[in-house]
Parts: C-alpha cells; sequence; structure tokens
C-alpha cells in the first residue's frame, strides 16, 4: 500500500488515562514518529469512541486505525472497520495493568507499545486471499465400517457429494459382524441389536453418496478443495477430484498369536473377543475342542493391552465387550458361569451402569493380573484384593479380551520407501524437532523419556500408507508411537498434520461404535469447514479465517529446502530442481517457513520478517549510563501472549524493561530478530512458546520444538559478537502460567541486570 | 497370608479353589444373590467394630467367596465375631446385606459339619446363651456364664471363673447379678415350642 494514513487513536478508559501521561504519548505519535492523526479519547470502545474513529475513515483522514488501548485478544468484535486496516497496541493489560502507575518506566513502556504500532502499520497490508481455480466441495471418506458410513451419511445430510472408499468387497467393516452392539440408549443396561445394516442402506440408498467398495487408495495429491486422488479397483485406476479428505480406516485386533502367555494356541478353547464375537452371530458359544456349550468361561482382559511388550494403551472398549458379552452367555443359559477378570475395569460414563447389570446377573469379577493360563484352561491370577495367586480351574473356555491396532497403515500395501522411511520416523518421534534433511541434527533427536512406551523405537508400522500422498514429507499421515494418527485430543482432535485430511475413529484412538459414529460426524464438520475455508482462501484451525498466505521471493530463494523440510504440516513441495510451491490450502499459515529462511524471503502480507524487525527497531533504548536494559520478549500469540495478558489481569507485576512482539508461533522467528535486538541494543531476548515433545501443545506441533534448535545456534553467535550466550533464552509457557511468565520475566530481568549492558548500545 | 488364616485352615482340602463355590452361595446363601453386586470398597469392613477379632473381615471374605476358596470361607471365625450391629448394611453402597450373608455363611458351616462352627469362643458363647433360654426363657448371668466356662472343661472353668471373681463381686454388689435361684418366665414351654417351631421351619427352608 504506497498511501498510507494511519491515524493513532490513544483510549485514556480503564484507567489508561491515570496511569500514563497521554499527552506525552500523543507527542510520541505526532512529533517522533510522524503520525498524521493522533486523537485521544475516554473510551474508545463506546459507541461515540468508535464514530470519532468512523468518522475519520468516512472523511478520508485515515486508512490505517492505530488503536492504543487494550490487548488485541478483546474487543474485537468493536474495533472492526470495514476495510480498513486496524493496528493494536496493548496499553491496558500488559502495560498499567501490570506495572505501577504514573512510574517513569511505565511511560517508557506505553510510548514504545506505540512506537512499535506506528511500525507495524507501516508494513502492515491488507492480504488478498488466494482463491485461483476451481474448488471442489466433495468429499472423500476412506472406510466403511461404522465410522466411514457415519461420515458419508453426516456429510450427505449436509448436502455434500460424498466418495466412500472400502478396500474389501462389501461394506460394514469388524462392526458387521456383532450379533449385539454395547448399550448407547438409555437405560444403558442391555446389549443392543446390532443397527448397523440399517446403516449400511442408508448410505447404499443415497444418491448423493458414491460407494466404491474393494477399491484403495493409490495417490493423492493436491490440496484442500483440489485433492486428486487415484483410486485402483480390480488393477484398474480412476481418478477423482475431492475438496476433503476423511480417514475412517478403523483399526484390526492384535494378533492373539503373539500372546502365548495367555494360552492362545496352546488350547483350541482359548479364543479371542472377536472369535467369541463371531461365534455369537453363528449360533452361539460354543468349544472348538468338542462342539460343546462352555458352562464356566473366564474373560481376561488387557490381553495384551496396556503391555509395554504389546500395545502400551488402554483399548477402551475391551472391558464392555467383555461385559456384553458374558452377559450374553449367562442369560443364554441360566447355568453358565462368567467370570471377569481385569486389572483395572474401564467402563467410563453410562457403561458403569452396564457393569453393574452384569454384576445383578453373577457375573464374577475378579480383580487381578492374569500370570498365565495353561493348556489345561487353568488361569492363574494375581488376585490383587486377596493378595495372593489364585489358580482358577475347571474353565471350559477362556476368552482374551484382546486389544485394538489402529489402521493407521495398510497392512497389506507394500511399506514405504526408504527415503521416506526416515522422514516417518522423524514424525513418529515427537522429541526430534526437524526431521533429518541434513540441516539440523541428522534425525538423532534426544532419546524418548525413559519408561516411556516405545514400541516403534526402531521399526516403522508394518504395512504402506493409506492415501499414498504425493507430499514431499512424505505418503504417510504423521502418527504417534502408539500408531494412531497424530492429532490434539482434547483442543483439535481430528487435525491431522496434513491440512484437509481428518481422521476419525479407531485410527485416531480407541473407541466402540457410538463413539465412532459422533467422532466421524465431527470430522466431516472440520473437512466442510476445511472445503468452505480453502474456497475462499482462508486457513483452517488453528488461524481459522487467515486470508494471508506464505508468499516466496523467488528471485532470491536459494533452493536451500529448509522451508519444505520444516513445514510441520508438508504444505510446501519442491519441483525437480528444489524450487518450493506452497500448496496454499494446505498452509496453516504459521510462518515457520519464514523463520527458516535463511535468506528471508518468504513473509506475509501481513506479517513478514520486515514488519517484526522494524517493531523492534522502533523501540527506544535508552544508552548504557541510564541503566535502563532492555529485553525483547517474543511471544507465541497461542498460549504465551495470554498468558501475559493474563498476568495483567490477575496484576501480576513485573519488570517493564521488556518489550514484547505477539509472533504466530515461535517456528515464525526469524533469527534476524534476535541480531537485530542485540545490534539495537537490547541486552536480552527472551522467546516465549508452547510446550514441545511428545505432549506437545504448539498448536503448529513442531514451531516451538524448531524454535528451540534454532535457538541451540544463537548461542553460537552471540559468542562471536563477545556477548554472554545466556543473553538469549527461550521458554515454555502454558496459558495457565500467568503467575509463572511473570516469575520467569522477572528472574530473567534479574540476570540481565547483572550482566554489563550490551556494549552495542548507541552504535 | 495372615498366621491367623494359616491356622484355620489345618489340613489343606483336595481343592483349595472351587470356582463353583461363588455360584453356591449366590443361590444357597441368604442375601446372597446381592453378594454379585459387592465392589470391594471395604466400607464394611471399615465399619466394622469387631473386624479387628475376625479373621477376614466382610469384603476380603467376599472376595475369597469369588475366587472360590471355600473351605478357607467355611472355617474362618468371620461369621461367629458379627455382633448384627448392621453398620455395614447401613452403609454399604451397592445394597448388599452383609449381616445376612455372614450369618447364614456361620449355619451353612454348621450345618457342613466344619468344626469352627462348635469350637469358636462365639459359637460356645451362643450354645450357652440359648441353652439359657430354653431353660429359663431369659439369660441368666451367673449360669450362662459357667455353662460358657464349662465348655472348655471343668478345669478350664473353674480357672476362667476365678480371674473374673473380683467383676463378679462388684456385679453382685451393684445388684447386676444374683445368687439366689434363678429366675424362670412364666411360659418357658411356651417359648420352647415357638424355638422348635422355627427350627422346624429353618429346616424345611432348607430342604433337609
Amino acid at each position: 500500500m504506497s498511501d498510507r494514513k494511519a491515524g493513532v487513536y490513544l483510549c485514556k478508559g480503564c484507567g489508561i488515562g491515570d496511569a500514563v501521561d497521554m499527552d506525552a504519548i500523543e507527542q510520541v505519535a505526532v512529533s517522533e514518529m510522524k503520525a498524521p492523526l493522533c486523537r485521544q479519547h475516554d473510551a474508545l470502545c463506546s459507541d461515540e469512541g468508535l464514530k470519532v474513529i468512523q468518522d475519520d475513515i468516512d472523511g478520508g483522514e485515515i486508512n490505517q486505525a492505530i488503536i492504543a488501548a487494550c490487548s488485541h485478544r478483546v474487543m474485537t468484535d468493536r474495533f472492526q472497520f470495514n476495510g480498513t486496516q486496524v493496528v493494536r497496541a496493548n496499553l491496558r493489560e500488559q502495560v498499567i495493568w501490570c506495572h505501577p502507575a504514573n512510574d517513569e518506566d511505565t511511560q517508557m513502556l506505553a510510548a514504545d507499545q506505540v512506537r512499535m504500532g506506528i511500525a507495524q502499520a507501516a508494513k502492515f497490508d491488507t492480504p488478498q486471499p488466494w482463491t485461483e481455480g476451481d474448488f471442489n466441495r466433495r468429499i472423500m471418506v476412506v472406510g466403511g465400517g461404522v465410522t466411514g458410513l457415519s461420515a458419508a451419511r453426516e456429510a450427505s445430510l449436509t448436502g455434500h457429494e460424498v466418495l466412500l472408499i472400502e478396500r474389501a468387497d462389501s461394506l460394514g467393516g469388524w462392526a458387521a459382524k456383532w450379533s449385539r452392539r454395547l448399550p448407547h440408549r438409555p437405560p444403558y443396561r442391555d446389549p443392543q441389536d446390532n443397527d448397523l445394516g440399517a446403516l449400511v442402506s442408508e448410505v447404499e440408498g443415497d444418491s448423493k453418496i458414491t460407494v466404491m467398495t474393494g477399491a484403495l487408495v493409490t495417490r493423492t495429491e493436491g490440496m484442500p478443495g483440489k485433492f486428486t486422488v487415484e483410486i485402483t479397483r480390480g488393477g484398474a485406476a480412476v481418478l477423482e477430484t475431492v475438496g476433503a479428505i476423511v480417514v475412517a480406516t478403523g483399526w484390526r485386533p492384535y494378533d492373539a498369536n503373539k500372546l502365548g502367555h495367555l494360552g492362545y494356541g496352546a488350547s483350541p478353547d482359548v479364543v479371542t473377543g472377536v472369535e467369541l464375537e463371531e461365534m455369537l452371530a453363528n449360533g452361539g458359544i460354543r468349544r472348538k475342542s468338542d462342539g460343546q456349550a462352555p458352562k464356566t468361561v473366564a474373560f481376561v482382559q488387557c490381553a495384551g493391552s496396556r503391555d509395554p511388550e504389546h500395545l502400551p494403551y488402554c483399548s477402551s472398549v475391551c472391558c464392555g465387550v467383555s461385559i456384553k458379552q458374558a452377559l450374553l452367555l449367562v442369560r443364554s443359559d441360566p447355568d453358565a458361569m462368567a467370570y471377569i477378570v481385569f486389572d483395572e475395569l474401564r467402563t467410563p460414563g453410562t457403561a458403569e451402569e452396564f457393569y453393574r447389570q452384569a454384576q445383578e446377573a453373577g457375573v464374577v469379577f475378579i480383580k487381578g493380573k492374569v500370570k498365565s493360563v495353561g493348556a489345561d484352561l487353568t488361569v492363574t491370577v494375581d488376585d490383587a484384593l486377596l493378595g495372593e495367586e489364585v489358580p482358577m480351574t475347571g474353565l471350559d473356555m477362556v476368552v482374551l479380551a484382546t486389544g485394538m491396532v489402529p489402521n493407521s497403515t495398510n497392512p497389506d500395501a507394500e511399506a514405504e520407501a526408504d527415503e521416506f522411511q526416515e522422514q516417518l520416523k522423524a514424525d513418529i518421534n515427537p522429541a526430534v524437532p526437524i526431521p533429518s534433511a541434513g540441516f539440523a541434527n541428522g534425525g538423532e533427536g534426544e532419546e524418548p523419556q525413559e519408561g516411556f512406551p516405545w514400541p516403534w523405537k526402531d521399526k516403522t508400522p508394518t504395512g504402506g500408507s493409506i492415501l499414498n500422498l504425493q507430499y514431499r514429507q512424505g505418503p504417510h499421515i504423521p502418527m504417534l508411537a502408539d500408531g494412531f494418527s497424530d492429532s490434539h485430543y482434547i483442543c483439535f482432535p481430528y487435525e491431522t498434520r496434513r491440512t484437509g485430511i481428518y481422521t476419525c475413529g479407531p485410527v485416531r484412538r480407541p473407541m466402540g461404535m457410538a463413539e465412532s459414529a459422533d467422532d466421524a460426524a465431527g470430522a466431516v464438520l472440520k473437512a466442510i469447514q476445511a472445503i468452505g475455508n480453502a474456497a475462499e482462501g482462508a486457513a483452517v484451525h488453528p488461524r481459522a479465517g487467515d486470508l494471508s498466505f506464505p508468499k516466496i521471493g523467488y528471485d532470491i530463494c536459494t533452493k536451500c529446502r529448509r522451508c519444505t523440510v520444516e513445514c510441520p504440516f508438508g504444505a510446501i513441495d519442491e519441483e525437480e530442481d528444489g524450487k518450493p510451491v506452497v500448496n496454499i490450502t494446505r498452509c496453516r499459515r504459521c510462518g515457520t517457513c519464514m523463520g527458516a529462511c535463511p535468506v528471508r524471503t518468504i513473509g506475509f502480507d501481513n506479517y513478514n520478517v520486515q514488519m517484526i524487525s522494524d517493531m523492534i527497531s522502533a523501540v527506544e533504548i535508552p544508552d548504557e549510563f541510564a541503566e535502563k536494559p532492555r529485553i525483547l520478549i517474543l511471544a507465541c500469540e497461542n498460549d504465551a501472549y495470554p498468558a501475559l495478558d493474563m498476568a495483567g489481569i490477575n496484576r501480576h507485576q513485573y519488570s517493564a524493561y521488556v518489550r514484547t512482539i505477539p509472533v504466530r508461533c515461535l517456528g515464525s522467528v526469524s533469527m534476524l530478530w534476535v541480531s537485530t535486538a542485540i545490534e539495537r541494543g537490547y541486552d536480552g531476548a527472551m522467546l516465549l512458546g508452547c510446550k514441545s515433545g511428545d505432549d506437545y501443545q504448539c498448536h503448529f506441533v513442531k514451531g516451538s520444538a524448531i524454535a528451540k534448535e534454532r535457538m541451540s545456534k544463537v548461542g553460537e553467535t552471540l559468542k562471536s559478537m563477545m556477548l554472554e550466550e545466556d543473553r538469549v533464552i527461550s521458554e515454555e509457557v502454558s496459558i495457565a502460567d500467568s503467575a509463572r511468565v511473570a516469575d520467569l520475566i522477572d528472574r530473567f530481568a534479574g540476570k540481565i541486570g547483572e550482566l554489563d549492558a550490551n556494549p552495542f548500545k548507541g552504535f | 497370608m495372615t498366621a491367623n488364616m494359616a491356622a484355620t485352615i489345618p489340613g489343606q482340602s483336595a481343592r483349595k479353589y472351587d470356582l463353583g463355590f461363588a455360584r453356591w452361595v449366590y443361590e444357597n446363601i441368604e442375601g446372597g444373590d446381592k453378594l454379585s453386586m459387592c465392589m470391594q470398597c471395604g466400607v464394611c469392613s471399615g465399619s466394622c467394630p469387631l473386624g479387628t477379632e475376625m479373621d477376614y473381615g466382610p469384603r476380603k471374605l467376599f472376595m475369597m467367596v469369588r475366587a472360590g476358596m471355600k473351605d478357607a470361607v467355611l472355617k474362618a471365625n468371620t461369621m461367629y465375631n458379627c455382633t448384627s450391629c448392621y453398620s455395614c448394611v447401613v452403609r454399604c453402597p451397592r445394597g448388599v446385606p452383609v449381616q445376612y450373608i455372614l450369618q447364614d455363611l456361620g449355619r451353612a458351616a454348621a450345618r457342613m459339619g466344619y468344626q469352627e462352627a462348635k469350637t469358636t469362643d462365639n459359637a460356645r458363647f451362643a450354645k450357652a446363651f440359648i441353652w439359657s433360654t430354653r431353660k429359663f426363657g431369659r439369660t441368666d448371668e451367673r449360669l450362662f456364664t459357667f455353662k460358657y466356662y464349662l465348655s472348655f472343661g471343668l478345669g478350664e472353668a473353674i480357672k476362667k471363673a476365678m480371674a473374673n471373681m473380683s467383676i463378679a463381686i462388684k456385679l453382685v454388689k451393684t445388684k447386676r447379678m444374683h445368687l439366689g435361684m434363678p429366675h424362670r418366665i412364666k411360659g418357658t414351654k411356651d417359648l420352647n415350642a415357638i424355638l422348635a417351631k422355627a427350627a422346624e421351619i429353618e429346616k424345611r427352608e432348607q430342604g433337609i
């Protein structure tokens, strides 16, 4: 924008006017920063205050409003002027609420906040959304089990066309094999009829749903709104275009042949829960050895689950399934006895009613770990409540409640090419900040902490990729150590690390039929949002609605590949010669590419290296004799910046020597900013980001880990400038850390105070 | 395993664990059908004023029923130490009638000929109690106590009586125990007829 007319609006409300000398601030804005217009108001967010700004806009006085009032996180609906850029300077939460009133340092901080706002506005352009070409609105659902069927139906009900791909020759998946299902309606006490057949008929009769059975996805390329998928069916491949993808590939039972210690294979009458379920659906429970109906049956819970040697996690449904099977057994044969041997019975929510029902029916529950199951069906239990080993003898049948293995890979397909195996491992290992490509640490991340279940430490999951993504970062959807697709369980459960591709059902975490159906609805809603936003050129979670996107200056680009390697979402592909190509609708706008770029030629219209550099430089640095150090804080806008706002709300006081700039993600922090700060005379810099590692809280998955990795290089730079390494630190802050963040700042400020002033001051 | 428990199982029976026992208890013991609801919280054992005197508290005894430890359960002194205060019944969150179950387990043990049902302290005491009731229609503290002492043999009875002499004198002085002829109710015969009828009903219910 060539013709900028920025107006500065100073709000005196909420006590700002009482704590800070606003006339002095106005002087800074007008005389020093040459703002063409500056006005003060008692309460800018009031109708009168807004009218002041609107009148200036209407009168052509300004086309940018710099509002120095509260945090940019609040009053967003008030300070919104159709088409006019708004820049916010935070004088309330981070100035007057956490620093003493009418204090020299508080005044200097307030002035610097306004300086930074004016500098930001000078480089701030309204982003123009990218909406080139056609955007497809069809949703592809991969997997035709209960989750996939539910997803297809939900999507169809919202008016979207659906392409449903199923590997097997018929729809239904595992759930089609069950005779009865766990209760999911009040009173939650009896096994319910399996109503999956009705869902299959609904899907098959739905004109919006195209079903392809016996089909596999052999190639996926493109981006949300523009995916091209190759589907192979009986040797013939067809190409289809879809807007978003829902992966509902479900699960498979854990291989009981690995459970020799639980007697599987030693006796034909040791069966798995799935085998028993098949018996129930085909005429009733019979011993394999003699075809007789068993009278005494023991169910062994956690068969292979919650066992570091097998599946380290709880498969969540097995307790309910065993209760269901035991109930069906004792109800069909009043003489039969069922014993459920459990370590911890997990019957969350309404499943507790079901558990009670089984107790009332006389099913015996024994708490203890099963040590062994013999070929003569003797189950030896280490009974936790008796404190002794109890041999259970005289059993007719033993049922092993085996767990769920996620179908995050297709076990029948060929494994990924070698070049991607390492990438897959790096994606699985959350401790590795940057997948190996010869830049960071060659893929040798720090070892996972001791005791952390790590079944795939040295191997990748069997089988090949589900979608065969034609992405720079490999054909897989990144998964976790236990094989489930990676997502944030609580905050954003369906978001994989591949935009526009959403996982749901047991491929995401173990769950039963009712939960899978709900999960499918959630993932479909995400897919619909992705399609809609892609067509409008807007980002999806977590910067939903952001219209900016990374632009690469190809004339400067050295094709170093750092952006293509470091993008946490695999959004940037490479051409043959290494030229990076941004798939814009795959991008989540975190800016990690911008932080990665060594020649700083990646930027957004409203967020770029130069803009933040200018903001850093706009701060007035007192000379060394003033003994007022300056500390730059680059705070992640997702957690650290809100924590700082919250520190203000809670009136936690901290050093007024800090100058805070919100960043989209620590991953977007260019090391130029840190060196600019040091060269400008700041005495220290703090990077505040989210928790990294296997329990990462980073909204962009690897941003904070990558920042940490880059920070390790800054120390060397500081040393070469003859400065102390600990002038620059990075800390992990959660949104709830308002008290801690104030303390962290004070301690760092204390440390900086002990060091000599930055000798670059005044240069 | 406590030392106490080892003492109650002198000779190990052929089958220490019998998976059918839980079902037998569910079907044959009064209140046993509710035993399946036990969730092993231990409120019964924690509430029991005599828990410390028991080989196992009710919670553990019930878990032993589930594990099929028939002999160990029926040899336990738990049932005879219950004073029917009903604290456990009142407090059980799952509505298990603990007291009924204990009482009927004790009766079952006696019926099945478990010696412990006759030789434990409480069994002897109960026997002396019922002797006095049948004979006088009420408890005569002096004769009933001595009858209980006598169940240990004459020498032991005199020893026990002498040891408690000072208490006896105090009881006499405060007129809590008298030295004359035992008081008798008028309808001893009628009471015995009632008791006989009760025994008859019980036998009929047990199908013996």
